[in-house]
């Protein structure tokens, strides 16, 4: 292929009613990045082309956008890589999704910016200064909790395709949980049940569908999508009572006595009487379809080998606060197309032995 | 032939509210020459829910449900998107971490178990592709799929994240639309093809957020004048199919979008009796897909 198509997203808002798409052809050039050829678009053919940018390194964030359906930054992706990877002749680029586009590729940020003041995204200290007029300190395990998270260089890329958020726009977006969790989670922050509650107002942090889609976009390794989970790991043990909290309750009461969910029994545990009364016509719509087990409704049957699960759940139990759960670094992780020879994640424990 | 053989980890879905998928699986894994021994002692594998309160005992019961799979020697394989990627969760977490390692297996030795990390946890959809393979599969086909327009819905959890899947670009998969080809039917591309059917945070943000998503999807399929959604994973199924009527309460439009399971759609085209493979038990009708499929020939 000698030359490909970059359609754009074009739209401004002092003259076009709606926006449109534009596409230029530009010859393909080994080494050639989305952002460098938006450059040569304006540079060469329509020098009223928008878009920000900075660093071209990677490193500020500017130049974040949609390339064929999902965020990611331009500076970082190979054109030679994307045709490849859609197979295609041409490459979609389109501003940031989920938010205002103010013009062509130039998305609000400042709409965004207002949601991550609501968690305080500032060190607020635990204790004064240390007397002998140093830094505030903190040991490297401690650092390695909060590491990926303070990678974060506030691209939205995140944002772009996060599920929750295109269904809802109060949604909080998972860089700003990510933030959330960067403080709350640093052993010198003194607001961690601050920024908690901020972050379940509304019950917030529990809307995310966990659908990992802005772990797969971030292109700094932040980890949004396992922020948002630590954050929910850290109100559960500072003890905030919620719907997400009682779900895991019923399913570590349905695995240590029977072994399976029961999904009958859940909605009159999960939301009591009403929440039963209020969800009966489904059951018994699930019930009349045949999907749904009379025997289910009285609790169900037992997987086999029952006694081993009750011992390792006792002792698990017992266990579980002396065992410290480390946080892997995911970097350099790659798929390919043969399942027996994926390249696993390069694990490293920054934090342990150093 | 023989060497297609499983350990068969069902999941609580198969068990409770989707026995059409228990029952299609069976069904549609021995005509392919799959052998399924059912792992019947292996527990809920903690869904995400476990994972966020008790993170070690999430690690714990998973790597005795491992355990089980390594007893029999052979791969694990599941029939759920959110089993497949918290069981790989669980064995990335323990293959990488020896302490975590040791931990877990001083606990499983509580009752006589240990975790070895020999097999693999492997899904349905991968199996029918590089186990039994789309050649075979083709040849297989007495019913084609041609007069159906087909939407695939991947579910999350066996796409991303890729550190834990890795099968296939998650931005770009093919899988399902290998085997729908395969079975001489026209995948359709929409706009949700990728997206979240909202599963999981029903119990926090039914409104909010999950059936506003169930109706976005199927909506979308609806659009491209898709005969059915199919998926392989039985709570995207559930979402879309039996709380679609829900889903068409809040947006105050009907979709009516048939949802089918993976092997379901694979019986189908095998030759199989819609009944036995549990059409009939879906919330939204099939009618016009089983009236389509028995008059073609």
């Amino acid at each position: 292929m000698e030359t490909f198509k970059l359609r754009v997203f074009r739209y401004d808002p002092t003259k076009d009613s709606e926006p449109y798409y534009k596409e230029y052809t530009l010859p393909v050039e080994k080494g050639m990045t989305v952002l460098a050829a938006l450059f040569k678009v304006k540079e060469e053919q329509d020098p009223t082309l928008s878009f920000r940018y900075n660093c071209r390194a990677a490193i500020c964030g500017s130049c974040s956008m949609r390339i064929n359906g999902h965020g990611t930054l331009a500076c970082k992706e190979q054109v030679t890589k994307i045709l490849e990877k859609y197979n295609t002749d041409t490459i979609t680029v389109e501003p940031i999704g989920n938010v205002k586009p103010l013009k062509d590729l130039i998305f609000d940020f400042d709409y965004l910016l207002n949601k991550m003041k609501k968690v305080k995204p500032w060190f607020i200290p635990k204790e004064p200064p240390p007397p002998d007029g140093k830094e505030y300190r903190q040991s490297p395990e401690d650092h390695h909790k909060i590491d990926f998270a303070s990678d974060c260089i506030l691209c939205a890329s995140c944002v772009s395709e996060c599920n929750a958020f295109k269904a809802n726009e109060e949604y909080l977006t998972p860089f700003v949980f990510s933030k959330a969790y960067r403080y709350a989670a640093d052993s010198r922050d003194g607001a961690k049940r601050e920024r908690l509650e901020a972050v379940l107002d509304k019950l917030n942090l529990e809307w995310c569908v966990r659908c990992w889609q802005c772990t797969t976009n971030c292109p700094k390794e932040v980890q949004p999508y396992e922020n948002i989970i630590r954050l929910r790991i850290m109100a559960a043990e500072e003890g905030f009572k919620t719907p997400g909290e009682r779900h895991a309750e019923i399913f570590e009461e349905d695995i240590r006595e029977r072994g399976l969910l029961n999904e009958m029994l859940l909605p009159i545990r999960q939301e009591g009487l009403l929440g039963a009364i209020k969800r009966a016509p489904f059951g018994i719509k699930m019930l009349l379809k045949g999907k749904a087990n009379i025997a289910d409704f009285f609790g169900g049957h037992k997987v086999k080998r029952h006694e081993e699960v009750v011992k390792i759940y006792e002792k698990a139990k017992e266990k579980e606060k002396e065992v410290r759960i480390r946080i892997p670094q995911i970097l350099g992780v790659v798929y390919e197309d043969k399942r027996k020879t994926i390249r696993r994640a390069n694990f490293l424990d920054k934090g342990g032995n150093e | 032939m023989s060497q297609l053989k499983y350990a068969f980890y069902t999941g609580c879905s198969a068990k409770g509210v989707a026995p059409e998928l228990y029952d299609s699986t069976r069904l549609v894994a021995e005509k392919l020459g799959m052998e399924l021994i059912e792992l019947e002692a292996a527990t809920c594998c903690g869904a995400g829910a476990v994972q966020e309160k008790d993170e070690f005992l999430a690690y714990t019961i998973n790597a005795r449900n491992l355990a089980l799979a390594e007893e029999l020697g052979l791969d694990l394989l599941t029939i759920c998107n959110t089993c497949t990627v918290m069981l790989r969760d669980t064995k990335f977490k323990l293959d990488n971490d020896p302490e975590l390692k040791a931990a877990v297996n001083e606990v499983l030795r509580e009752a006589g178990l240990e975790y070895k990390g020999t097999s693999e946890v492997t899904h349905f959809l991968w199996e029918v592709i590089d186990g039994v393979g789309l050649d075979k599969l083709k040849s297989m086909v007495v019913r084609p799929l041609k007069d159906f327009n087909i939407a695939p819905f991947y579910g999350c959890h066996i796409i991303r994240p890729v550190y834990l899947i890795g099968y296939e670009d998650p931005d770009n998969p093919k899988s399902m639309e290998m085997v729908i080809e395969a079975l001489g039917g026209n995948p359709k591309d929409h706009e949700a093809r990728l997206a979240c059917c909202g599963f999981h945070s029903f119990w926090s943000a039914e409104d909010e957020v999950t059936l506003r998503l169930t109706a976005m999807d199927t909506k979308a399929a609806k659009e491209e004048k898709a005969d059915f959604m199919v998926t392989p994973c039985p709570l995207c199924h559930t979402q879309l199919d039996a709380m679609q009527e829900e889903a068409e309460e809040r947006i105050g439009t009907q979709i009516g979008m048939p949802i089918l399971h993976l092997p379901q759609m694979i019986g189908l085209a095998l030759g199989m009796n819609p009944k036995d493979l549990g059409l009939h038990k879906h919330i939204v009708p099939t009618d016009n897909i089983i009236k389509k499929i028995t008059s073609s020939k």
